[in-house]
């Protein structure tokens, strides 16, 4: 190899060195957060005087975080689903369709991700007042459903792009009819993909502020919003607690789409 | 009279401005293995693709025992396929790869675990029933590939190349292996390869395609012993083509007179030729003999040695005609000659007229 890491030399710890400083860069500020979440003081000191689970109890003890936590839930698995089944259904025709304007059709997806998010969510607020859908369940999955999508598109041909068509040729000529084997061979084979893309879309649904913050009503409104709004009344530690949830959800979730592409590069 | 069993008839295909394949016309006997052997871009994969039904064609019908199939969508045409890419659906093991066609047809599972078995005995690939087809070599693949299209017992099974992506060893094996399941199961074959010798190998009957047409059709020593056309004769096998200009046409024999004054006399012409056209005399290396001596008038033709490859069973010797042609020639091992050549050797080639083949242009 031209660049073999090991035949670098000196130049090897400064390498690991700009790694290490970038890594902390990152982390950080989540670390911290997490510090916090578990810190006796009531104003966020750092470091922590002491440490203790005050600040969980008052979260799970309040109703409004919890009822924050499950609309976000809701709401990031019906993204979820509906990002998966359009996504599927959008990759098919970009990647095996054979008409005219694919590539034009696919950036026209793509989109809403380098679209400013702060665009999008005012469009929408300003389409949702005529439609009435500021402030509801469906208002916040489509919003959510727009910004998630392009991922889903993205992961979903990925896999499509690898998957030979040859091989549902194959089921096709077998007997089974198009879209059996679409079903039967196609979609276990890019089953990686799919699974990718759910916890993908599910997460750009659970993290997701501005959108949210523009949709919401003081009676349905999701995790983050709630952070934002009760960071901006009182600067409390159960903020910190509640954001240490956020990132352990997403971490774990992240965990889980790495086993999952391991086990399918076995 | 009753319908000839898989009939070709007059398929023609055209991409935009491109023609894939013009009138191909085929009849196949039941039980036949038939090869289409041509470069690629020739057509015969168009022509596999459109009896899959994956591709219409443009103009033509293909009948089954009679019956057009064009109508029929693939899935319901029960052919069998083996193709050139590996297959295997990856999520499914090797058994349940095989069942998938009966699975499809909705049949009992007890039925379907006696086809299954049977199935790949066939492929000599007993006990694989759990193995998935990540951990099975290229070779194993194909073979369960073999099996998945042949467990709901198909009228005809097609394959594209299948054995492409093989070394050339397991190459050979696989062949041994495809004949006999065609002979153990009687199926009609119908196979692509752009493989000659694997053709030849393979195959009761050889279509050879080239731009889009069927150029000749018959059994390989047919195909190698009277080729009809200058394409088939440089395809199938090694051949010498002397460049000359026709001295005399009678009937289906022609005279040739090349550069050096010689002359091939009475060579069976094929393909259009005028007295005064340039025409090219074919010669197959083995069917030359090289002798210190001049043969008969007309078939002998004065060369020199140019270079000598010792092969074992044969020795390959290059030689140049009085006009600077370049051909080779074979001597067996054994032969007078072997090892007593040198290079500038003044000989002479000789040949039977029945060996020679003249092709007119066009």
């Amino acid at each position: 190899m031209l660049l073999d890491f090991d035949k670098l030399g000196a130049w090897k710890w400064v390498l690991s060195a700009i790694c290490a400083v970038m890594a902390l860069f990152l982390l950080l500020p989540i670390l911290f957060i997490v510090a916090l979440s578990f810190g006796s003081s009531r104003w966020l000191i750092f470091p922590p005087p002491g440490w203790t689970l005050k600040w969980y109890e008052d979260l799970f003890a309040d109703p409004r975080w919890i009822g924050a936590a499950l609309t976000s839930a809701k709401i990031g698995v019906i993204v979820m689903v509906l990002s998966v089944a359009l996504g599927l259904l959008a990759s098919l025709a970009l990647v095996r369709g054979t008409f005219r304007g694919r590539a034009v059709l696919r950036a026209f997806f793509l989109t809403p991700m380098i679209l400013p998010v702060i665009i999008v969510a005012v469009a929408l607020y300003a389409a949702f007042l005529r439609l009435g859908l500021n402030g509801t369940l469906p208002g916040f999955v489509i919003a959510h459903l727009i910004v998630a999508l392009p991922f889903a598109i993205i992961t979903i041909s990925g896999a499509l792009e690898t998957f030979d068509p040859a091989i549902e040729d194959a089921a096709i000529l077998c007997g089974a009819s198009p879209w059996e084997a679409r079903f039967r061979v196609t979609l276990p084979g890019i089953r990686h993909g799919l699974f990718s893309a759910a916890i993908f879309s599910f997460l750009i649904s659970w993290d997701e502020v501005v959108l949210a913050i523009f949709m919401a009503s003081p009676s349905l409104q999701t995790l983050p919003v709630k952070v934002w709004t009760t960071l901006r009344q009182d600067l409390t530690p159960v903020i910190a607690a509640a954001s240490t949830l956020l990132v352990a959800l997403t971490v774990l979730l992240m965990l889980v789409a790495a086993v999952f592409r391991k086990g399918k590069s076995e | 009279m009753t319908a000839p069993f898989l009939q070709i008839d007059g398929i023609r295909k055209v991409y935009g401005p491109v023609v894939a394949t013009d009138r191909v016309d085929l009849t196949i006997a039941e039980g036949e293995f038939m090869t289409f052997l041509g470069p690629s871009g020739s057509g015969k994969s168009t022509t596999l693709y459109i009896l899959a039904g994956f591709q219409d064609p443009t103009a033509g019908d293909i009948r089954l025992r009679g019956q057009s199939i064009l109508r029929t969508p693939s899935h319901k045409r029960n052919i069998g396929m083996v193709f050139q890419r590996y297959t295997l659906f990856p999520h499914l093991s090797v058994g349940e790869n095989v069942a998938f066609p009966l699975r499809v047809r909705r049949m009992g599972q007890s039925e379907i675990a006696t086809k299954v078995k049977r199935a790949l005995s066939l492929v000599r690939l007993d006990g694989f029933e759990d193995r998935m087809p990540a951990k099975m070599s290229g070779g194993q693949q194909q073979r369960v590939a073999l099996a998945r299209a042949l467990v709901y017992d198909p009228p005809v099974l097609l394959m594209d190349e299948p054995l492409s992506a093989l070394d050339k060893k397991l190459r050979e094996e696989i062949q041994h292996e495809i004949r006999r399941i065609h002979q153990e199961t009687g199926v009609t074959i119908l196979y692509v390869t752009h493989d000659q010798e694997e053709a030849l190998r393979l195959s009761d009957r050889i279509a050879i395609f080239n731009h889009g047409r069927i150029e000749q059709v018959g059994t390989g020593p047919q195909l190698y012993a009277d080729p009809a056309t200058h394409f088939v004769a440089d395809f199938i096998g090694d051949s010498a083509f002397l460049p000359g200009r026709l001295e005399s046409v009678a009937g289906d024999r022609a005279a040739l007179r090349f550069a050096d004054g010689t002359l091939a006399a009475a060579v069976p012409l094929h393909g259009q030729g005028q007295v005064g056209q340039t025409a090219e005399l074919m010669l197959r290396p083995e069917r030359i003999e090289l002798s210190p001596e001049a043969g008969p008038e007309g078939a002998s033709l004065p060369v020199t040695v140019e270079d000598m490859t010792f092969l074992g069973n044969n020795t390959t010797v290059t030689v140049r005609t009085g006009w600077g042609g370049v051909l080779t020639v074979r001597l067996n091992f054994g032969h007078p000659l072997t090892g007593r050549l040198a290079r500038g050797d003044r000989l002479h080639i000789r040949w039977s007229p029945d060996a020679a083949h003249a092709f007119g242009r066009g």
